[in-house]
């Protein structure tokens, strides 16, 4: 009798089990698909973002470079990388928020079926000049890097290094065949307004993507010159920058969160943590550069640079300060003609193949571009190259330092490519910070903290391979 | 559901049919104290036929014709027999034997247990334990009263509530303990953002098991291993706090009972730094007037430019305290106040510090239940109110609570119960966390300026105009706060505002269908609506903002279940249940931020913002179906047997794997019933248990594909990014296993006993968000991997040394030792990081216990800290020379805890003390890292062994030795220079080890002096029931190894533990409390 009790009981807590639907796993408030342009527009942002980031959290290269020195909070400035975890920041942002973003939109463009094949070229074409871009910055940050093993996701979660060396040389052929894609024929297109930096003007993509190939091309002058001529003669055959007006210039729309990094920090984050450096001021006041002005306010009439890294506090009204700080639409400079012909200069003194012009020509109109992007004229720039310790023919005894202390100028407010070409050409001067050495300026950034602890084998195999994770290892292309 | 339903009416209906026999019912109770007992057996005479008294000591029994007798009988009372008349009712009065009752215990799902007869460890608190003080969070008042329960509480006011039972199971998941009412599952989710627990800042929401009103817990027992949990499926792996809610008496007609309590609240100043009184504000001589300290300008326009105090400097590495020297501080260099405008001041210290800041919070506490009942049903409402302000400015919180319970016996077969209630909370100012300006701690107890008054803070907070005036201006002309708002303005301007409205309850309906089956079916409901509110007014040191997270939650249970109580033969036994459970959980929530800032001031809506208004939308939906069963067989009250078992399927996990069964076996040995052993007088009680069982869990919701996250959008221009952790289709659930002894005893007449239990439990396949390099593209992906193990031994002593005349001395122990240890994690990976603050990270370690301190450490020379040749501390390195990052430095485990209390009884008189006891485990002090980098902290000032000042130069006979020894070992007797900022000592040149303390402590947790009016005096009054409390918690840490700070100080409920950053300090409560019933 019991026996048949339960029996039906069964029979019901089944039914009952069994009819009760269990609800669907999927979320309803996410996005399982997207296009691939929406993808574009998310890796531009957080790529030219951190490139124009001056929060100590996320790029410490305008510090670096000596264009900064932190007010109060001095760790940074005095090369302390771990307690923000820079290079994590660094790595992060660009393996994860760029990289994989581009090759996802890849992916997608490359499953989809395209009524004009030229248009899908375009796409493929910017996305990876976008990659091209973004791995140089992390070989350059760190020498030896994942790269045929990453972004592979589940498939490989501790993808091994390659030689930097090496890689170099493959991004430099997927940016050549990037060049040759480039195309507007017929009027082809790439993302339309999804893409932030040209609004996908194609012929200007293709000058931006000629010009990175002249960078890369002397990044490697020392240490691989074949190579380098050859990039640097196929770039300005492709056809360089030849004004300021096609430049790779990222402009913020001016709404949050998307505003330029010193109004975020210093008007809406009401920080005051950094001021131009006395490295940076004093260089300028000597030679009487009109930018002073343009760039920084004055303490009590004059020009007053903080003292580079110094131990302890200083007060930050008591020095210069930036002018860019109340401008929520300061633009962030990618690339732009300004380096191109600092780039030009530097092949004609290397006497590589294709550059017409000589060195000095290209050097005075570096220069003069440099100050007519900043508003100043024709005559400022020529009072200026007038001045002995600008004048090409008697700046410095050596090319690098001409162009060295020049670029440096130049590229003011780009830490990344200043820092990377003040390592390459080894000027400017900078000051050590108190206490320190020369030799204690970073040379490169540590590997991400985490690397140490998720992908252990392959990180120790690339830190003894590159001659230890410091600071002070320089990378391949730094010869000297 | 149709389909379900018509199958019930066919097994009522048949079920029914089988019915003939006449219907016995009555009540058994106690001779003592006149309640009713739960759990007697009641057996027809002659048959098998038996039945148990349900919780309120009723019984319905149906017997044949020819029945003669009832027999009655309970442990530890005297057995009863009672022959049958032509009456239908049989109420019994029991009387003790000599032996003391075991007891009953209520076990999983509600089902009354006699306590002898499980295989798992059960204990039990009363009610009056819990409520004694009137804890606002009824969680901490568990406190040190239970073994293999670690409570953390938290400092701020209705901050959360950490609750570990026999340590941390799952690595990355929750390891709160589940909380069930009655029978149904209470949600306790703790909603704070990884921002909190991580101490980045925020406000520490609490946990919502607090909406559980203490005045209607009747009792609670904590089931701690998986044996005893098994039945409520895989969310109680981390054991279950069971909470059973007072019920109206059926016996007495109404009675109403009223409880009326009030306490204050004041801050432990133990455990606030002290604060040196020599040196004023400033990061040392680098300012403009011919010292250096200060700034220099004519503001009044004598001529002669006047010291100013360099207010933008967060430290107080300044100048030398003398009042000869006459400055204008902060309050003196705002032109909108005209009294003060460019006062000058004496150059001297604070006369009112951070010890000043803190207020008496005072809690009110009043609460009325009515209840009654008769034969028929029984109801119980009750009304509670709370209100309570912090110890900080402008903070209060606000609880009311209404609940209903009551039942009602349709037939003698039928009958149903209902429970439901409301709570309301309303919340404001609570105390914003960790490193952040929302918390006043971050700069009053890190970053501050010794001279800057408490006073003065709370005299000019404002300006006419609306704007801020805090001690940290940007420059002497330039008013803007540079890094810290006045603390007053944080408080009273840059406040928050939360609430939540809950509604909990279930009904439950009992048919039996024989005497010896019971259907019962439930249906059980938790929902509720929380709101929280954050601002930022214009004028704060950070962006202006207005936030706003609204969430809605609801969990609805439903039971089936048949329940079966047998005796057969004279020895035998048999308890059962077979059910079903469908359960379903959502949670739906939308947070709005503005961006930019707002537009126009003391305007806090979402719409007020500069930019686009952000918002993050969530719709959590998840369901588990579940088969679940048990079987109790017991021998001659000697031996019991019980298997378990659960099948689920749950909606979270991939098709392929979203079915799985877990079992349980588990005995009971009643060694005090053996021949040898019962007749031994001294001894009482003796009891061999033993269990095995295994639980299965599921994934997160919404883990197994992966979807883009919506970014704000450029202009028009939408912008999606991929997931930063990669799912996984191929989850399959995590599952614990453990085995458990133990061995409990009383002895004497129960005046002296013990409860010792042994357990081990392995929790493997983990499903867990591991983080992989990102050059993959990716921080985090979902594994099914590692294995952590908890062993521990818990021990529960007590014992009645003296009962004269009315006297009476308790004595109860709990010790427990967990140890945690994780045994792999995922694929060569051997550490995850659960978060990192500066150079400190709280990691999991393979070989390591659960929450290992990581970052710099010392070098040792003969385990004595070792400095270099300048006399700074050496950093430990590795064989290359290169700097180790993350030497392990500590473990957050405490090694064991102990409450200790006891209990004096005179008359109606009653005194309760506890002490709460955690031995080991570290924590980190970001306060101590800052509180002496900036200066603040007393250590920095005063002299040197030689007598000079610490501050002076070392030429001048200045400085400070670092404790340690030089490399080859002698005695450090090297003098560096103390007043460098982020130099010579305590910031850049000193190892993380350096801030990492011993969190032991010995607490005096709770004192209760209780007074009520004997039963003799009582009875000439109208009440029924009088009694006074006098009580108080937290009043006294008797030892601790923290230099300020309260070791037990956490940032919120959760896995991420041992970090203290802008940590309050502990507060002290009492207070008394009146009851009265009538």
């Amino acid at each position: 009798m019991n026996s048949k009790i339960i029996k039906t009981w069964f029979l019901v807590l089944i039914v009952m089990v069994t009819s009760c639907e269990l609800p669907d796993n999927i979320d309803p408030k996410r996005a399982a698909d997207v296009t691939p342009d929406v993808l574009v527009s998310n890796s531009e942002i957080a790529l030219f973002n951190l490139m124009g980031s001056v929060n100590v959290n996320r790029n410490v290269t305008r510090l670096l470079a000596q264009y900064q020195s932190e007010v109060t909070y001095v760790t940074e400035s005095r090369y302390n990388f771990q307690d923000r975890q820079i290079p994590d920041y660094h790595w992060g942002v660009l393996y994860r928020d760029v990289l994989t973003n581009l090759e996802k939109a890849k992916s997608l463009i490359n499953s989809t079926a395209f009524a004009d094949p030229q248009e899908k070229l375009n796409k493929i074409a910017i996305i990876e000049v976008l990659e091209v871009y973004s791995y140089q910055l992390l070989l350059d940050a760190f020498g030896n890097i994942p790269y045929t093993e990453a972004l592979q996701g589940a498939a490989n979660s501790t993808p091994k290094y390659d030689d930097a060396k090496t890689v170099y040389l493959d991004i430099l052929s997927r940016l050549s065949k990037a060049v040759t894609d480039l195309s507007n024929d017929n009027g082809s297109a790439g993302f339309g307004s999804a893409d932030l930096l040209y609004n996908s003007n194609i012929a200007k993509w293709k000058e931006f993507s000629a010009s990175l190939k002249l960078r890369i091309g002397l990044r490697l002058a020392d240490s691989n010159p074949t190579e380098a001529a050859k990039a640097v003669q196929e770039a300005i055959t492709s056809g360089v920058f030849t004004s300021q007006s096609n430049s790779a210039i990222f402009i913020y729309t001016g709404t949050a969160p998307y505003v330029n990094s010193y109004y975020q920090e210093f008007v809406l984050g009401n920080r005051k943590d950094f001021c131009p450096t006395n490295t940076l001021v004093d260089k300028m006041k000597a030679l009487n550069d009109p930018r002073m002005p343009v760039w920084f306010t004055k303490y009590l009439g004059e020009f007053v640079g903080l003292p580079y890294g110094k131990v302890g506090a200083s007060s930050y009204s008591k020095f210069s300060h930036f002018t860019s700080i109340p401008n929520p639409v300061y633009p962030v400079i990618i690339s732009d003609y300004v380096e191109v012909e600092f780039l030009l200069a530097e092949a004609a003194e290397r006497g590589m193949v294709g550059v017409t012009g000589s060195a000095e020509s290209h050097y005075n109109n570096a220069i003069t571009q440099s100050m007519l992007y900043w508003g100043l004229t024709q005559a400022d720039a020529d009072t200026y190259l007038a001045e002995p310790s600008v004048a090409y023919a008697t700046a410095a005894t050596n090319w690098k330092q001409k162009i060295g202390d020049q670029k440096w100028l130049a590229l003011f407010d780009r830490g990344n490519e200043a820092w990377a070409e003040w390592r390459r050409l080894d000027f400017p001067i900078l000051n050590p910070p108190e206490n320190m050495t020369y030799n204690d300026i970073p040379q490169r950034m540590p590997y991400p903290y985490n690397e140490n602890k998720m992908n252990p084998a392959n990180y120790s195999e690339a830190a003894s391979a590159i001659g230890g994770d410091n600071a002070s290892t320089k990378l391949f292309w730094d010869k000297y | 559901m149709r389909k379900l339903s018509f199958l019930l009416v066919i097994l009522l209906l048949s079920a029914t049919q089988l019915l003939a026999q006449r219907t016995i019912t009555g009540k058994v109770t106690s001779a003592d104290d006149g309640n009713g007992i739960p759990g007697v057996t009641v057996l027809v005479k002659g048959t098998s036929n038996g039945v148990l008294t349900d919780l309120d000591g009723k019984y319905s029994i149906n017997v044949l014709k020819d029945a003669t007798a009832l027999q009655f009988s309970f442990v530890g009372m005297t057995k009863q027999e009672i022959a049958l008349t032509a009456t239908n009712v049989v109420n019994v009065v029991m009387q003790s034997e000599a032996q003391n009752i075991e007891g009953v215990v209520v076990t999983a799902l509600g089902i009354t247990r006699e306590k002898k007869s499980l295989g798992y460890a059960v204990q039990e608190i009363g009610g009056d334990q819990i409520k004694g003080s009137r804890e606002s969070n009824f969680v901490n008042a568990i406190s040190g009263k239970i073994a293999g329960v670690q409570i953390k509480q938290s400092s701020t006011m209705g901050g959360s509530t950490n609750v570990l039972i026999r340590g941390n199971k799952s690595l990355t998941g929750n390891n709160q303990a589940l909380f069930v009412i009655d029978g149904v599952p209470f949600d306790n989710s703790i909603s704070n953002t990884a921002y909190v627990a991580n101490g980045q800042g925020g406000y520490d929401y609490g946990n919502t098991a607090s909406d559980i009103n203490p005045e209607d817990i009747e009792s609670m027992s904590v089931l701690k291993g998986a044996a005893a949990t098994v039945l409520y499926g895989s969310r109680a792996a981390n054991g279950v706090i069971l909470i059973t809610t007072k019920k109206g008496s059926t016996n007495k007609g109404v009675g109403v009972t009223i409880n009326s309590g009030v306490f204050s609240t004041t801050a432990d100043k133990s455990t606030l730094p002290k604060i040196q009184k020599e040196y004023g504000g400033g990061y040392g001589a680098y300012y403009e007037d011919p010292t250096g300290y200060f700034w220099y300008a004519d503001l009044k326009g004598t001529g002669t430019p006047q010291l100013i105090v360099p207010t933008s400097e967060d430290a107080s590495w300044g100048a030398k305290f003398d009042p000869n020297i006459k400055v204008i501080d902060w309050v003196g260099l705002d032109p909108l106040d005209p009294v003060n405008y460019l006062r000058e001041v004496p150059w001297v210290a604070a006369k009112h510090d951070i010890r000043d800041f803190f207020e008496n919070g005072v809690k009110y506490t009043n609460s009325v239940a009515v209840d009654g009942g008769n034969d028929l049903g029984h109801f119980r409402v009750s009304y509670t109110n709370n209100t309570e302000t912090g110890i900080m400015p402008n903070s209060k919180m606000k609880k009311n609570m209404l609940s209903f319970n009551g039942s009602y016996n349709f037939t003698k077969k039928f009958s149903v119960e209902s429970s439901a209630s409301y709570v309301k909370d309303d919340n404001i100012g609570r105390y914003g966390t960790g490193y952040d300006p929302g918390n006043p701690m971050q700069s009053l107890g890190q970053w501050f300026q010794a001279n800057v008054d408490i006073q003065d803070l709370k005299k000019y907070v404002i300006n006419p105009d609306g704007s801020q005036r805090t001690w940290n201006y940007a420059y002497y002309d330039d008013f803007s706060p540079i890094y810290h708002n006045n603390i007053y303005w944080t408080r009273n301007v840059n406040y928050e505002t939360d609430g939540r409205n809950r509604l909990f309850g279930y009904v439950n309906a009992q048919y039996k269908i024989l005497p010896s089956l019971t259907l019962e079916a439930r249906g059980a409901t938790d929902y509720y609506s929380e709101k929280q509110e954050e601002r930022i007014a214009i004028g704060s040191n950070q962006t202006s903002e207005y936030n706003e997270f609204l969430r809605n939650f609801n969990e609805t249970n439903f039971d089936l279940m048949l329940k079966f109580n047998k005796a057969f033969a004279e020895k035998w036994s048999t308890t059962g249940v077979i059910g079903a459970n469908s359960r379903r959980t959502l949670s739906t929530s939308i947070y709005g931020s503005t961006i930019g800032g707002l537009q126009v001031p003391d305007l806090y809506i979402l719409m007020n913002s500069k930019s686009p208004v952000t918002t993050t939308e969530t719709n959590y939906l998840s369901g588990v179906n579940s088969l679940y069963g048990n079987i109790s067989l017991g021998y001659n009250n000697l031996v019991y047997f019980d298997l378990s078992g659960r099948a689920e399927k749950s909606s979270t996990l991939p098709a392929s794997t979203n079915l799985y069964f877990y079992p349980s076996v588990s005995t009971s040995f009643v060694l005090s019933q053996l021949p040898g052993i019962k007749d031994i007088k001294q001894i009482s009680f003796a009891k061999l248990r033993l269990n095995y069982a295994s639980v299965g869990n599921s994934a997160p919701v919404y883990s197994t594909r992966s979807y883009y996250n919506k970014l704000t959008n450029w202009k028009s221009i939408g912008v999606f990014a991929m997931p930063t952790i990669l799912p996984n289709d191929k989850l399959k659930p995590e599952s614990t296993r453990s085995i458990e002894a133990g061995l409990e005893a009383s002895f004497f007449e129960k005046r002296l006993g013990f409860d010792i239990s042994y357990y081990k439990t392995n929790t493997i396949d983990q499903i867990m968000p591991v983080n992989i390099s990102r050059a993959s593209g990716y921080n985090q992906r979902y594994v099914n991997s590692g294995e952590v193990e908890n062993k521990g031994i818990e021990l529960a002593l007590n014992a009645t040394p003296i009962i004269v005349g009315g006297f009476s001395w308790d004595i109860q122990v709990n010790w427990f030792q967990n140890k945690n240890k994780v045994l792999s994690l995922y694929e060569g990976v051997e550490n995850i990081l659960l978060s990192s603050a500066w150079d400190i990270s709280t990691n999991i370690t393979v070989g390591e216990p659960f929450g290992v301190l990581r970052g710099t450490n010392f070098v040792y020379t003969n385990g004595k800290r070792t400095v270099d040749a300048d006399g700074n501390y050496l950093y430990a390195k590795d064989a290359d020379g290169n700097l180790i990052t993350d030497a392990i430095l500590g473990n957050v485990q405490p090694d064991w805890n102990s409450g200790i209390s006891n209990t004096f009884h005179y008359k109606g008189i009653s005194l309760y003390a506890l002490i709460d006891i955690s031995h080991g485990g570290s924590i980190y002090s970001v306060d101590q890292k800052y509180g002496v980098a900036t200066g603040l902290f007393e250590e920095t000032a005063g002299l040197n062994a030689k007598g000079k000042p610490k501050r002076d130069p070392v030429a001048d006979g200045g400085g400070i030795i670092l404790d340690g020894v030089k490399e080859d070992g002698t005695p450090n007797d090297i003098y560096i220079w103390a007043g460098d900022w982020g130099g010579a000592w305590l910031y850049d040149y000193i190892p993380t080890a350096a801030y990492v303390y011993d969190a032991s402590y010995v607490k005096l947790r709770e004192v209760s002096i209780t007074y009520a009016l004997p039963s003799q005096i009582i009875k000439k009054t109208p009440f029924t029931k009088l009694s006074v409390g006098i009580s108080g918690r937290n009043l006294w840490i008797i030892h601790k190894n923290t230099p300020y700070f309260d070791p037990e100080t956490n940032m919120s409920a959760g896995n991420i533990q041992g970090i203290a950053d802008g940590a309050y300090p502990s507060t002290r409560t009492y207070g008394v409390n009146i009851t009265v019933g009538f």
